[in-house]
């Protein structure tokens, strides 16, 4: 297609030479500066004077070693990658070489880090000539950062979403305290752990009385009261749950001796003996309360304490309701 | 408890929830959240969110904007377009109008971009179904451009973002609905007005 290529001489003046490489640099045979792209120039600022020399503006990363524009072309072939003194911006890639004829040596680059580059020179289209995927790259890296700031906001709605349901599948939803399968789950975390703790075990006394003389509507009322209470009169730290139709159990966390236990569990049958006032009538109840300690219990197992606490409710509902007796 | 699942991971279509959630951002930012939730309940989708990184069952968000339609009580073309509109100009999503912009230097490099458009959005989500687009250049600053995909309403989408970006670039166009449904632009005069600000840069957040 080409008669001759080794005889073929292409004649660029200068200001083709900058518009289809604005990134270039012009040397004399010596290494110094005859002509930079307008974009290097922006680069290298003060430093892009005509007659600098290639090592005073620029410091050779690759290849190894080397640090004059000769080091370079002799070592590499014709690759390199250097950063400017100047430090505006990290790195810039490029090939360069001697020319026929006089020596001179044309380098052309690019930035290595070309979103960093555009923003602290603020570069815009005319800076890079039109061959380059300068677009296209920066289209990808913003497309991509909304898709992966999309994706942070889905997992973050995820994980809400998971949250609010583990949160539901362990509440009962009438009273708003732990339902069975949460308070199995602390128990038995606190038995392996063997830790210091009380375990009640409460059952309200009448409270068939309300629902067959008032109705569900009442019954239920009494249950959300009963769970306000339990609320109310434990720590945060603590753990109350409906297990039953009428039957709570509440973990007191961290203390176990007699008198607390006592006292606590006197004082929540106190307020549930209290008359609740349902749509204009007294509904009226009572609790029985077993205590057991995990102090008490040798092996600390959960389905044993659940047993004595059991054996200790009924214990208090034989002697007459409205009672709370500890298990030792 | 039986559990629905509004999404489908493996057979639905992305671009439908890239509509999906544009229709609800320009429903809850345009006609607020009353009006979308007569959408949501009409269209039996409880949770009231559409996951523009999920699937949605293809169809759907044609379903979701005849309901729209049907709520605001405006012609489900128009409405599409608005969505156009408001993905380019509502200042919170500056991101897309940032994205077409990489298009080009001007409108009309922009309009020529579009036809890329898909291929550079399978770049960074390698599994959406993006429309197939064609742009003729009927004469002398005139084009033709078609939209190929399973939702009725992308052409109208499509139209209205253009629309939005003359605006942006600074152009005066007149673009209308041609023969077969294509989108017709005749740009009148390219440099009518200053274009918005587009730097190379992303802005820092």
């Amino acid at each position: 297609m080409h008669a001759d290529l080794s005889r073929f001489r292409l004649k660029l003046d200068i200001m083709t030479l900058a518009r289809f490489m604005p990134m270039h640099l012009l040397l004399d045979a010596d290494g110094c500066a005859l002509s930079f792209g307008p974009t290097l120039a922006q680069v290298l600022q003060g430093d892009a004077k005509l007659g600098a020399r290639f090592e005073d503006m620029f410091e050779v990363r690759a290849p190894g070693g080397a640090v004059t524009i000769d080091d370079v072309l002799a070592r590499a072939g014709n690759r390199f990658r250097i950063a400017p003194r100047n430090g505006l911006v990290s790195g810039l890639r490029g090939h360069g070489q001697r020319l026929p004829g006089d020596g001179r040596i044309l380098l052309n680059m690019t930035f290595i880090d070309l979103i960093a580059a555009t923003r602290s020179l603020a570069l815009s289209d005319s800076d890079f000539a039109a061959s380059e995927l300068v677009r296209e790259v920066l289209f990808l890296a913003e497309a991509n950062a909304s898709v992966t700031s999309e994706l942070r906001g889905l997992n973050l709605r995820l994980e809400g979403a998971r949250v609010a349901a583990v949160e539901e599948a362990m509440t009962d939803p009438l009273t708003g305290l732990r339902n069975r399968r949460a308070f199995d789950l602390v128990l038995e975390r606190l038995c392996a752990a063997r830790a210091n703790f009380g375990l009640m075990h409460l059952d309200l006394d009448y409270f068939k009385a309300v629902n067959d003389t008032l109705g569900h509507a009442a019954g239920d009322f009494v249950l959300e009261n009963v769970g306000r209470i339990l609320r109310d009169q434990l720590r945060t730290e603590d753990c109350a749950a409906r297990i039953g139709g009428d039957e709570f159990v509440m973990i007191v966390a961290g203390r176990s001796d007699p008198r607390s236990m006592m006292t606590i569990a006197n004082r929540i049958i106190a307020k549930i003996r209290e008359p609740m006032m349902f749509e204009g009538q007294v509904a009226q109840v009572s609790a029985s309360i077993g205590i057991v300690r995990s102090l008490n219990c040798k092996d600390s197992n959960a389905s044993h304490m659940i047993a004595a606490a059991d054996r200790a409710l009924y214990a208090a509902k034989h002697a007459g309701r409205g009672l709370a007796i500890l298990h030792d | 408890m039986q559990v629905r699942l509004a999404a489908e991971p493996l057979t639905g279509s992305g671009m439908d929830a890239l509509l999906l959630r544009s229709l609800q951002t320009y429903v809850l930012g345009t006609f607020g959240s009353a009006k979308w939730q007569e959408v949501c309940s009409l269209a039996d989708h409880p949770s009231q969110m559409f996951e523009p990184m999920l699937h949605y069952s293809p169809g759907l968000a044609d379903r979701v904007g005849d309901i729209v339609s049907r709520v605001l009580g405006r012609p489900v073309e128009a409405i599409w377009e608005d969505v156009g509109t408001y993905l380019v100009t509502n200042p919170d999503r500056d991101g897309i109008r940032r994205l077409l912009r990489f298009g080009g230097v001007s409108f009309s490099d922009f309009l020529h971009s579009l036809e890329e458009l898909p291929a550079r959005a399978k770049l960074a989500l390698p599994d959406l179904d993006p429309p197939e687009v064609l742009l003729d250049e009927v004469g002398p600053d005139r084009f033709e451009l078609r939209c190929r995909s399973h939702i009725r309403g992308i052409q109208r989408v499509v139209m209205g973002v253009v629309t939005a970006m003359a605006d942006d670039y600074g152009a005066l166009c007149l673009i209308d609905t041609g023969a077969d449904d294509c989108i017709t632009i005749a740009v009148l005069d390219s440099r009518h007005a200053t274009a918005k600000a587009f730097d190379l840069a992303m802005p820092e957040v």
